[in-house]
């Protein structure tokens, strides 16, 4: 035996050191206690007080560095997420990766006629069919805007199109408390109860801080209703380096991380505990179109090195990948979707999210989706890593074979194939002929035809029928408030 | 420092890749990948050494077993057995750099820790003909097409041709290709060849190119690439050009195709062992004949697709393989010849694009020294310039990461984000004007277009913008023409092989 022996069993990946992930960290320590943050809710500027915070011009809140430490003490490093049966089956923590889509693109291309039209009811379900038969995608975002009801209460019907298509844990956006309100209560019902829910939070809020350094009144109250139900919350802001961050990207990141754990403390300080992800989307401005970008490499740059430094404060990361800029599912989307899967995946964020995003987040996309899923396989393989011992490194299987032999037909190769190699599922390996006998299909022709077959053959386990009719009714209830209802 | 007490600071991450520089104030941040820990590196070598002692490889020449004997090797018919010292004293002779000299001066190779070239690879039997889309066989015109392409390509650093030239004397089509290339581009050119004979020419062209022998040795310009045969051996070709290229001090990549499942074992790390002692074995040869000879090591290292009984060039493992073989040779101070910008994809499709792009994400994170094979599609049986020129933009992406992002106060940026303050804007901010144009990548093909605009331009597909600039390139783009000596002189080696080939064989 050998002693003394240390082993990688996965990738290893970083973009920052220690020191300058400390540099990063202590910089937006000092952007809060300098600066502050712009906090447009009565409550939360009590609380920040209460954490020691000092209050100018009504709404400028500067937050000591202390308040950041005790939030930081309090805030839990690992949160759990579940899926509608109630099994915990998503532990954010550490390098564990799962991905997911993104919420609310106005957009979708339609499947049938390739045209991009608004999101409705049916294609949110549809989405949330897709997702869940995916065996890559772990959690699920709406994807796209539900257009077809009522504006002020979309989040009740996004919620029930989602819930009711899909067992795989959901992340949610709401309109307000009210809305998240509802959405806590229809979550809980379809569990069975707070204390179910409490053990098994099979949704988790996203809300988001205005960069730069500003906390809506909206978002808090959300963010706070959500910490006082113990809600997991992803709060991330998508600050956009030249326009709504600096043009540095480690300035960006700096700010990014402010926006994040000024949020992060009036959540401890609403309830210490509470489950709170941070990270973001910290992207750049494309300056010759002013698009914010969501295919840049500077995303997926800015994205690994935050996770470096979320990582390092022991929370969980959101992250982003699986997007691009491209109108159309085309090679540049395939491009863009690729590397920053690649990067996401090497850098152990936890819910990396937007996948299924086209036109800088404006087209939610079901072949992308479905195209992001095989890319997802590809690129955990690669983050498996190597595994070296005397089995794998096959000494005797190499002697016995010997110089211009040949491995086909040896037992070594029969019992390790199938774990040692990954096998596709879209990417096409045929040769010439085969591929030409088989109508010259290019991935985009598969993509459509795996779309087409998901939506058509895939069954998501359905709700109880009574569970269904009480979510409804709260639905209905809310719209029932609406003024003119 | 100050505001982080011991009990919420986290202990030092699990992980231990590689150190960063700190060195002052400001640092660059730059993504750093490991595979294989220091513990694994060092077990695959000694497992190397192992075979190479034990089951010995397959020489197939008298000159090199005669080397390998003379230097300590055990040899039994055409079968050598290398002990490690033969190899620790290879390793120790072996160059840490060494440059190559490209005919413009400021596209000359320095193969060195830090680096990352890109190219095409060889040897392709068919082409995606420009003006049809068609596939057809490779030919002579093929290889002045790409290389001018090459040329043109920003970030493409060597050049290979995507193909074996048809149309010519079978036994002439390497030298008619380096012929090709060497008038179509200044950048460094990476030859091959059937024959011994066909590599003395290449090197008498390179020769002549540079100025004279002298001149060559000093200044080398090309690389010539051979193969070992998986598994462990080197046929008598490849042998014959290992030793000429050795005595002659030329650039030398010998590396090998190990399949796992078919010529290796299937197992990822036996993969490596055997790579590593078909190249090593070259190695201790090359430096046994001439100590300092420049040698790179490496090979593609992929695959066999079970259900397609095809060599991968577009699985995850190629990647994963050729990141860890490039840390199995700068763990042994030797450049790597490495494979990215290829694909399996029949066409220049979404599939193509993705097995380019992890492909060569992976190797530039791999720090790997060569990365050949760019634009390959069918399984390197195809060279496509789609695939090159779209490889071209996802290289400069890729590049874009490896650059990384200094951290400073300047960067950091403290002082502009309290000017700007909450809910102001940076659009306008002088800090945005000086910086942006250093930190943002602005890309070539990559549509960041408005919807609107999109749609009125013709809603191009990345793969429409890719053929209009290489349109455009094979429109406009030719390299300085050769000196006219050397032209000549290229053109009469030519002439005199035909003459001595048609006497042969009438």
């Amino acid at each position: 035996m050998r002693v003394n022996y240390s082993t990688f069993s996965t990738t290893q990946f970083r973009v920052l050191s220690d020191n300058q992930i400390e540099a990063i960290y202590l910089a937006s320590l000092e952007v809060l206690e300098d600066v502050g943050v712009a906090v447009h809710s009565p409550e939360a500027i009590e609380l920040l007080k209460a954490a020691g915070g000092v209050v100018s011009d009504q709404t400028l809140v500067k937050i000591p560095a202390s308040a950041v430490k005790t939030a930081l003490q309090s805030a839990p490093e690992r949160v759990v997420l579940a899926d509608r049966k109630g099994d915990r089956v998503m532990s954010l923590e550490d390098d564990n990766v799962y991905f997911g889509t993104g919420s609310d693109c106005p957009f979708i291309l339609d499947s049938a006629t390739g045209q991009r039209r608004k999101y409705t009811f049916a294609d949110v379900a549809d989405a949330a069919k897709i997702a869940d038969a995916l065996p890559n995608i772990d959690f699920f975002m709406s994807l796209g805007l539900v257009s077809d009801v009522p504006v002020p209460t979309y989040d009740r019907h996004q919620f029930l199109a989602m819930l009711s298509n899909t067992v795989k844990p959901t992340i949610v956006t709401a309109v307000d408390r009210d809305g998240l309100s509802d959405i806590y209560e229809m979550s809980c019902l379809a569990l069975g109860g707070r204390d179910a829910f409490r053990a098994a939070p099979i949704t988790a809020l996203y809300a988001e801080p205005s960069s730069p350094l500003k906390h809506t009144r909206n978002a808090l109250e959300k963010l706070m209703f959500a910490a006082e139900n113990m809600i997991p919350t992803v709060y991330t802001p998508c600050p956009i380096a030249g326009a709504t961050g600096p043009a540095t990207l480690a300035g960006c990141l700096v700010q990014s991380l402010a926006e994040s754990l000024s949020g992060l403390v009036v959540a401890q300080q609403k309830r210490p505990g509470a489950p709170v992800i941070i990270g973001g989307v910290t992207s750049i401005l494309d300056m010759s179109t002013m698009v914010m970008s969501y295919g840049c490499p500077e995303l997926f740059l800015m994205s690994a090195a935050l996770t470096d430094v979320v990582k390092w404060l022991r929370l969980p990361m959101f992250s982003t990948g699986g997007c691009s800029d491209s109108k159309i599912l085309d090679e540049q989307a395939a491009a863009e979707a690729a590397i920053s899967l690649l990067m996401a995946t090497l850098s152990g964020a936890n819910l990396i999210h937007d996948v299924g995003f086209l036109e800088s987040a404006l087209v939610g996309s079901y072949e992308m989706l479905v195209m992001c899923d095989e890319i997802i396989g590809m690129v955990k393989h690669i983050a498996r890593a190597i595994r070296v011992d005397d089995e794998t490194l096959a000494l005797d299987v190499i002697h016995q074979v010997g110089p211009r032999g040949q491995f086909l037909d040896q037992d070594h190769t029969f019992r390790h194939f199938r774990d040692q190699f990954w096998f596709p599922r879209l990417m096409d390996r045929a040769n010439y002929e085969k591929w030409d006998a088989a109508g010259r299909k290019s991935m985009g022709d598969r993509v459509r035809e795996a779309t087409t077959k998901i939506l058509h053959d895939h069954h998501s386990e359905p709700l109880p029928a009574d569970v269904l009719k009480e979510l409804k009714s709260i639905v209905a209830r809310a719209d029932a408030k609406l003024p003119g209802a | 420092m100050r505001y982080l007490s011991s009990c919420h600071r986290p202990a030092a991450r699990k992980r231990q890749g590689p150190t960063l520089p700190e060195g002052g104030k400001m640092s660059l941040a730059r993504p750093q990948l490991t595979i294989l820990s220091e513990d694994q590196r060092r077990q695959i070598y000694l497992s190397m050494l192992e075979v190479l002692e034990r089951t010995g490889v397959e020489v197939a020449e008298e000159e090199a077993l005669q080397v390998l004997r003379h230097g300590g090797a055990t040899v039994q018919g055409t079968r050598a057995f290398i002990p490690p010292h033969m190899v620790k004293a290879a390793l120790a002779s072996a160059p840490p750099r060494f440059t190559v000299h490209a005919r413009d001066a400021g596209k000359s190779l320095r193969i060195e820790p830090g680096r990352v070239y890109y190219g095409p690879g060889p040897t392709c039997p068919y082409f995606v003909d420009v003006s049809t889309g068609q596939r057809r066989r490779y030919v002579r015109h093929d290889a002045a097409t790409t290389a001018r392409v090459c040329d043109a390509l920003d970030n493409i650093d060597f050049v290979m041709s995507l193909g074996a030239i048809s149309d010519v004397r079978q036994s002439m089509c390497d030298v008619y290709e380096f012929a090709e290339m060497a008038a179509n581009t200044v950048k460094p050119i990476v030859a091959w060849s059937f024959t011994l004979e066909s590599c003395e020419e290449i090197h008498r062209m390179a020769i002549a190119i540079a100025g004279g022998e002298e001149e060559f040795s000093r200044r080398p310009n090309f690389i010539f690439y051979a193969e070992p045969l998986s598994p462990l051996a080197s046929n008598k070709e490849a042998a014959q050009k290992l030793v000429y290229c050795s005595r002659h001090r030329i650039p030398l990549v010998y590396t090998p195709c190990p399949i796992a499942g078919a010529t290796a074992p299937a197992t990822l790390a036996g993969v490596l062992v055997n790579a590593l002692a078909e190249s090593i074995h070259g190695l201790v040869i090359s430096q046994l004949l001439q100590p300092g000879t420049p040698f790179v090591a490496g090979g593609v290292v992929s695959i066999m697709d079970m259900a397609e009984t095809v060599l991968s060039y577009g699985a995850p493992e190629l990647s994963l393989l050729s990141a860890a073989l490039s840390e199995m040779c700068h763990f042994l101070g030797l450049p790597m010849w490495s494979t990215a910008g290829c694909t399996d994809s029949k066409l220049m499709d979404e599939q193509a694009a993705v097995e380019s792009a992890v492909s060569v994400a992976m190797a530039g994170l791999s720090g790997a020294d060569l990365v050949h094979d760019v634009g390959f599609i069918e399984s390197a049986m195809t060279g496509s310039l789609d695939m090159l020129v779209v490889s071209d933009e996802i290289i400069a992406m890729a590049r874009r990461i490896l650059r990384g992002f200094e951290v400073d106060d300047a960067t950091l940026a403290t002082e502009v984000i309290s000017e700007v303050g909450p809910a102001g804007q940076f659009l306008d901010h002088r800090h945005t004007a000086e910086r942006f144009r250093r930190e943002f990548w602005f890309p070539r093909l990559m549509d960041r277009s408005r919807y609107d605009s999109w749609n009125a331009g013709g809603r191009h597909t990345l793969l429409e913008r890719a053929r209009e600039r290489l349109s455009r390139i094979l429109a406009e783009h030719h390299a300085p023409q050769l000196p006219a000596r050397a032209a000549e002189a290229i053109g009469s080696i030519l002439a005199e092989r035909e003459k001595k080939e048609a006497k042969a064989a009438p």
